[in-house]
């Protein structure tokens, strides 16, 4: 399913934390991808981010939702 | 070239992607159109990227950007307000005062007016218009009079019609001398157009100031709150304006159309025809207001706070007495209007805060369930599970 612009604000920013504070990037890096924020943003792209968004129904049940 | 027919079959593919008021507007205007294939192509795609560009995501702040939307236009019209054009004779509330009138959901508006249409063989001839239009208009003796006097020494109230009206009216002397004889206590002589009311018993000059007062205000024909009517012809038919409503009576007279004939007193739609169409009634009206003044609002804002205004039935205010005044939360209570009347009635009886909305949490100093903050995120844990699975072994 499609992520709001707001989940991938959040995914971005979660993964680019960890990335700088030395995760492993999940991609093969190219020489000009230096930025937490470049990498997290070709991950996301790549889907191969292992964060998974909840969103909450209204009937208060939780939708995992994949990336 | 492509015919209406591929064009349609193509259309009915998108179905489910555009809603139906787009689809049908998009058709109208490729019919007009020559068009090739590729053409309709680039046609759709643009539509479908527009489409979801202008929808709104999840965790939008759209009250907020609803409440600017309408904010900033209001105060282009506090500027602007004195220098306006009337609708024909009648004078009707515009502008700021007129939305701020919507908003508060005011029991009846300062200007009521309502816009009557007519069926097709009504509107069309101006003779039975003017004959619908009489039938609504409020009509007391008074009007009818040119002068009325009291006779102490023949004990009696004459009433001096005047005849220019009466025949501009189209009243019959005896639609007259009829409503006189229900009136109880006494007798009616009538001579040409003098007519002369006589008490049974004797009456002193008050009991007779009295009478003439009664007999000013009986109450001829037309609906009541309904003063003034006025002829237009718009186009090709003929509508009927009025001062004051009453959109239930309206609504019997035979020749009005009613699928049509609106008025602007919200909370009157709202109780004669449901609460639908109060909601529809209070988006149009802002609607309108905000055109006549050359400001183009979006209509989904709008939508948005006459939603707010219906959820519950009935109309209700935006503000204390409304909207902001029932919110479950005490803290977003107290944050608005009477802060401290709030904490005391919370504390005394003893109300719970479950943090749930906006204005709570930024009190408390929590992040806002909104945009981002709305995210809830979890890792998943695949990777470090097959790590824990490896050393396992």
């Amino acid at each position: 399913m499609k992520l709001t612009k707001y989940e991938k604000a959040r995914i971005i920013g979660a993964r680019a934390l960890q990335l700088s504070m030395g995760a492993p990037p999940l991609i093969r890096l190219s020489k000009d991808m230096h930025e937490p924020i470049t990498i997290a943003i070709e991950e996301l792209n790549r889907g191969v981010i292992p964060i998974t968004v909840y969103r909450r129904m209204p009937e208060k049940k939780l939708l995992g939702e994949e990336e | 070239m492509l015919t209406k027919e591929e064009i349609d079959a193509r259309l009915e593919e998108l179905k489910d992607r555009l809603p139906e008021s787009i689809l049908k507007e998009l058709r109208e205007e490729l019919h007009k159109v020559k068009l090739t294939e590729e053409a309709l192509e680039s046609i759709i795609d643009e539509v479908l990227k527009r489409y979801e560009y202008a929808k709104v995501e999840p965790g939008e702040a759209v009250g907020v950007v609803a409440a600017q939307s309408m904010g900033e236009p209001s105060t282009q019209m506090t500027m602007r307000t004195f220098h306006y054009a009337g609708v024909a004779e009648l004078n009707v509330t515009l502008g700021l005062p007129r939305i701020i009138e919507i908003v508060d959901a005011r029991k009846k508006p300062s200007t009521p007016m309502m816009t009557i249409y007519l069926e097709e063989e009504y509107a069309r001839d101006r003779e039975k218009a003017e004959q619908v239009a009489r039938e609504i208009e409020t009509l007391y003796l008074e009007d009818l009079l040119e002068k009325s006097e009291i006779d102490i020494v023949h004990q009696r109230v004459n009433l001096y019609l005047d005849e220019y009206e009466m025949r501009r009216r189209k009243v019959e002397m005896e639609e007259v001398l009829k409503k006189l004889g229900s009136v109880k206590g006494v007798s009616v002589e009538a001579e040409d157009n003098v007519v002369s009311v006589v008490p049974e018993k004797t009456a002193t000059i008050k009991e007779l100031r009295k009478l003439e007062n009664r007999l000013k205000g009986i109450h001829l024909r037309g609906i009541k709150d309904i003063r003034r009517v006025v002829l237009r012809r718009e186009g090709d038919e003929y509508v009927i304006y009025t001062e004051g409503s009453n959109l239930k009576d309206v609504l019997r007279i035979e020749g009005v159309d009613i699928t049509r004939t609106k008025t602007n007193d919200i909370t009157e739609i709202q109780r004669v025809l449901g609460i639908e169409a109060g909601r529809n009634a209070i988006i149009n009206e802002i609607l309108d207001t905000l055109n006549e003044q050359g400001l183009q609002v979006d209509v989904r804002h709008l939508m948005l706070v006459a939603d707010m205004m219906a959820v519950d039935g009935t109309i209700k205010a935006i503000g204390r007495h409304g909207v902001s005044g029932e919110k479950a939360s005490v803290l977003a209570r107290a944050a608005f209007e009477i802060t401290v009347d709030h904490l005391l009635h919370a504390a005394v009886a003893g109300e719970y805060e479950e943090l749930e909305g906006i204005v709570e949490n930024v009190i408390v100093g929590r992040p806002v369930k909104l945009g981002t903050g709305m995210v809830e995120l979890v890792m998943r844990r695949e990777l470090e599970e097959a790590k824990e699975a490896r050393e396992a072994e």
